[in-house]
């Protein structure tokens, strides 16, 4: 595929500008191409990246810049990329006299054994026989920016696999209902971790010099061939989480894509050059698409199940709760604090104190009180909101009153971030959930504050060149009555 | 954090229920407040007693409130969105007063260019009472204006949706800033395609619908790179047909 052109709709590289690009200012989602690095002329070492001959607009207006982040056609458009760049491979390893049954690997890095470390094929510069290895990338730095490349377990998890409801107004496994979205403000618990830290992990930031890993920017990361693997891998998860029992959605404008809400639909090039048009509702289970993973156990213990439950335990209160279920149309959520300026994210993370509103917060600490197995206590997360800027590549620690609260990745940043891009700039919407915080502080009887502090800190190296800002620092509530 | 679908839905109905009362009025009509009459006088052409007959008929105040009413008509779909990010990012107690100071803000701008608006109207019917061509005329300029860089700009810009203060005086400011700000774009975006039915001698509130439907359509669009392009905002229809095709297939085959 990599010996193939540009403008070759089954090339490595054309297959990469379909998740994103830095080549040209595509129409839609009309990133402007950044002029240095991440231009893909201007990327390090190998891969060589060709920048032509480009395709027809047309065909780039139809393929290329369509992968889906921040919302719920996340697992759904990356499975149906993976089935058809499986089938170009698997086209032409059966031309080479390959295995007819060839699939694409997963990477495991949650896995026992080591698994954390990036496969060994994949860091090798040269072939046993002297010839370059096609799986190698230069600019792939690893979380201490060294280029010694592993997944760190913790802040990576598969604790999204508890999740029960694929959708919602709050944070749910597969991400918020949306349209053909880019970058958003819908990430779902599986695209924000494990998937978004994996990917700013593995790219990172290098230390000796100012370049960050293709791994950690969208327009960059279908160049790495690792992509694919963590992809995999997440696809995986997904087939996991549905084996045990959790269903995919069912309404019409998730089954049938974004063309349901008039935008682009999902198009892949096949093997012979034409083009496959899919919907969610083609790839919903993996049977459909006839394959299976030979791992699919849900990976998290049958005793974290239930969310409510755990919670109920810790506040000392029975346990039987039913399932955690989606109610989105019949909970509220409102905002309970922010704070006041603007922050800017650099090389030393920043610090805000966000006021509370006695309205909203008193509701949280009355639901605390009033908690039982049939008056489940409100659900509080963090908002940073309006996160704008360049820096992809850097991940932050956060926490509440001292308390950690989660790692963040920026992962999708600059694209997010682009004025003239599909979200008009707003930037990135990210939020963690810090009911367990909120929580403590009603076992310490601490309710009773007007505010709470919240540090956010770099995890590794981060690029200083980069700009980050954060416009608000919120905290919300979630009814759960 | 999003909204329950309950209180979406809920804006929708409220905001959308404002418009159509607004349409319920213009269709009515009353007091003649959409469009100007005229009388011998005043259709003999340009004078300094036609232009006296022409506002006797039709006081400047009358027009301006059938130019408020239009806006509010045509305008209101547009501004369900905005208004849904207010409450989301908006204190409970806050939530109505804050969406509230955005639609005066906005609703603001436009009556602002309502009085330039009106006197263009009275002046086009002074010299050219009951004629086409200044219809005909700024039909070729919104085309212009409709394929321009300067379109998709202000379209673009109707999209920034802001991150809002939430304590004091500063939650009030931003969102009447927010509403200004939206309704400048707005005009920027649509100022030739909202005076165009009201150029119209006659048809005004069928050409009414269409440029509301042209001007929904736009505004649901993805931002785009500005450039000159000969560009069909459709989205709106899209939207029906799939809608309609996903509802017509889910009806001749039940699951």
């Amino acid at each position: 595929m990599q010996s193939r052109s540009l403008d070759d709709p089954t090339s490595w590289w054309f297959y990469a500008a379909i998740h994103g690009q830095y080549i040209t200012n595509n129409d839609d989602p009309g990133t402007p191409v950044p002029t240095g690095y991440p231009n893909w002329g201007k990327i390090p070492g190998v891969p060589k990246v060709p920048t032509t001959p480009l395709p027809s607009q047309s065909t780039m207006d139809e393929y290329w810049d369509q992968c889906q982040h921040a919302g719920w056609f996340f697992p759904p458009w990356h499975r149906g990329y993976l089935y058809a760049i499986e089938n170009v491979l698997r086209d032409i390893i059966i031309s080479l006299k390959g295995p007819k049954d060839w699939a694409l690997p997963y990477w495991n890095y949650l896995g026992p054994n080591g698994q954390y470390r990036i496969p060994p094929a994949f860091t090798q510069q040269n072939l046993p026989d002297g010839s370059p290895n096609p799986l190698f990338v230069t600019a792939r730095y690893g979380p201490q920016g060294n280029g010694n490349i592993y997944v760190q377990i913790p802040p990576v998890s598969q604790n999204c696999q508890q999740a029960k409801s694929y959708t919602g107004a709050a944070p749910a496994y597969g991400g918020g209902k949306t349209g053909f979205e880019h970058f958003n403000g819908s990430t779902g618990y599986l695209e924000s971790n494990p998937h978004n830290l994996v990917h700013t992990q593995v790219g990172g930031n290098s230390n000796s010099s100012s370049y960050w890993g293709l791994m950690a920017d969208p327009g960059l990361a279908g160049l790495d061939p690792i992509f694919y693997l963590h992809h995999c891998n997440i696809d995986r998860l997904w087939a996991a989480w549905n084996a045990a029992g959790n269903s995919n959605p069912t309404d019409p404008d998730w089954l049938n894509g974004p063309t349901a809400t008039g935008d682009r639909k999902f198009y892949m090039p096949n093997p012979d050059k034409s083009a496959w048009q899919f919907t969610p509702g083609m790839v919903n289970n993996i049977s459909q698409l006839n394959y299976t993973y030979e791992e699919l156990s849900l990976g998290v213990s049958t005793a974290m199940l239930s969310k409510n439950a755990m919670r109920l335990r810790n506040l000392a209160l029975a346990d039987d709760v039913k399932q955690d279920t989606d109610m989105d149309s019949n909970t509220e959520s409102e905002l309970a604090g922010a704070n006041k300026e603007a922050l800017k994210l650099g090389a030393t993370g920043a610090h805000t104190t966000v006021k509370l509103d006695s309205g909203g917060w008193n509701r949280v600490a009355k639901s605390l009180k009033a908690a039982s197995k049939t008056s489940l206590p409100d659900e509080v997360y963090l908002q940073l909101e309006g996160v704008k800027g360049d820096a992809d590549s850097n991940i932050y620690t956060v926490s509440v009153n001292q308390q950690y609260a989660g790692h963040i990745s920026l992962f999708g940043l600059r694209m997010a971030s682009m004025k003239g891009g599909k979200h008009g700039g707003g930037g990135l919407t990210i939020r963690l959930d810090i009911t367990d915080i909120v929580d403590k502080l009603h076992l310490d009887n601490d309710m009773d504050t007007s505010s709470l502090d919240v540090l956010i800190q770099p995890s590794g190296p981060v690029s200083d060149e980069g700009e980050c800002t954060i416009e608000r620092v919120s905290i919300y509530r979630k009814s759960q009555q | 954090m999003g909204l329950s679908a309950k209180l979406r839905t809920s804006i929708s109905i409220v905001v959308l229920g404002i418009s159509i009362l607004a349409w319920v009025i213009l269709l009515v009509n009353p007091g003649h407040i959409m469009g100007v009459e005229h009388c011998h006088v005043s259709a003999s052409g340009p004078s300094a007693a036609s232009l006296d007959m022409l506002l006797k008929m039709n006081p400047f105040s009358s027009l301006l409130l059938g130019w408020g009413l239009m806006v509010v008509a045509m305008m209101m779909p547009k501004l369900v969105m905005p208004i849904r990010h207010i409450y989301s990012r908006s204190f409970k107690s806050r939530r109505f007063s804050s969406a509230s100071l955005f639609v005066l803000g906005y609703i603001a701008v436009w009556m602002v260019v309502g009085v330039v608006m009106t006197a263009i109207i009275i002046a086009v019917n002074l010299l050219m009472p009951n004629s086409y061509v200044p219809a005909i005329i700024l039909g070729v300029i919104v085309l212009i204006w409709e394929f321009s860089p300067v379109k998709q700009v202000s379209l673009n810009n109707g999209h920034e949706h802001p991150t809002l203060s939430a304590f004091g005086w500063e939650a009030s400011r931003d969102a009447l800033v927010f509403g200004v700000k939206h309704g400048v774009w707005c005009v920027a975006s649509g100022w030739a395609l909202m005076l165009l039915p009201m150029l119209l001698p006659q048809g005004h509130n069928l050409a009414m619908f269409i440029v509301t439907i042209i001007m929904v359509s736009e505004h649901l669009e993805h931002p785009q790179p500005p450039r000159w392009r000969l560009i069909f905002r459709r989205k709106l229809m899209l939207i029906a047909y799939a809608q309609t095709r996903i509802r017509l297939k889910q009806a001749l085959n039940p699951a």
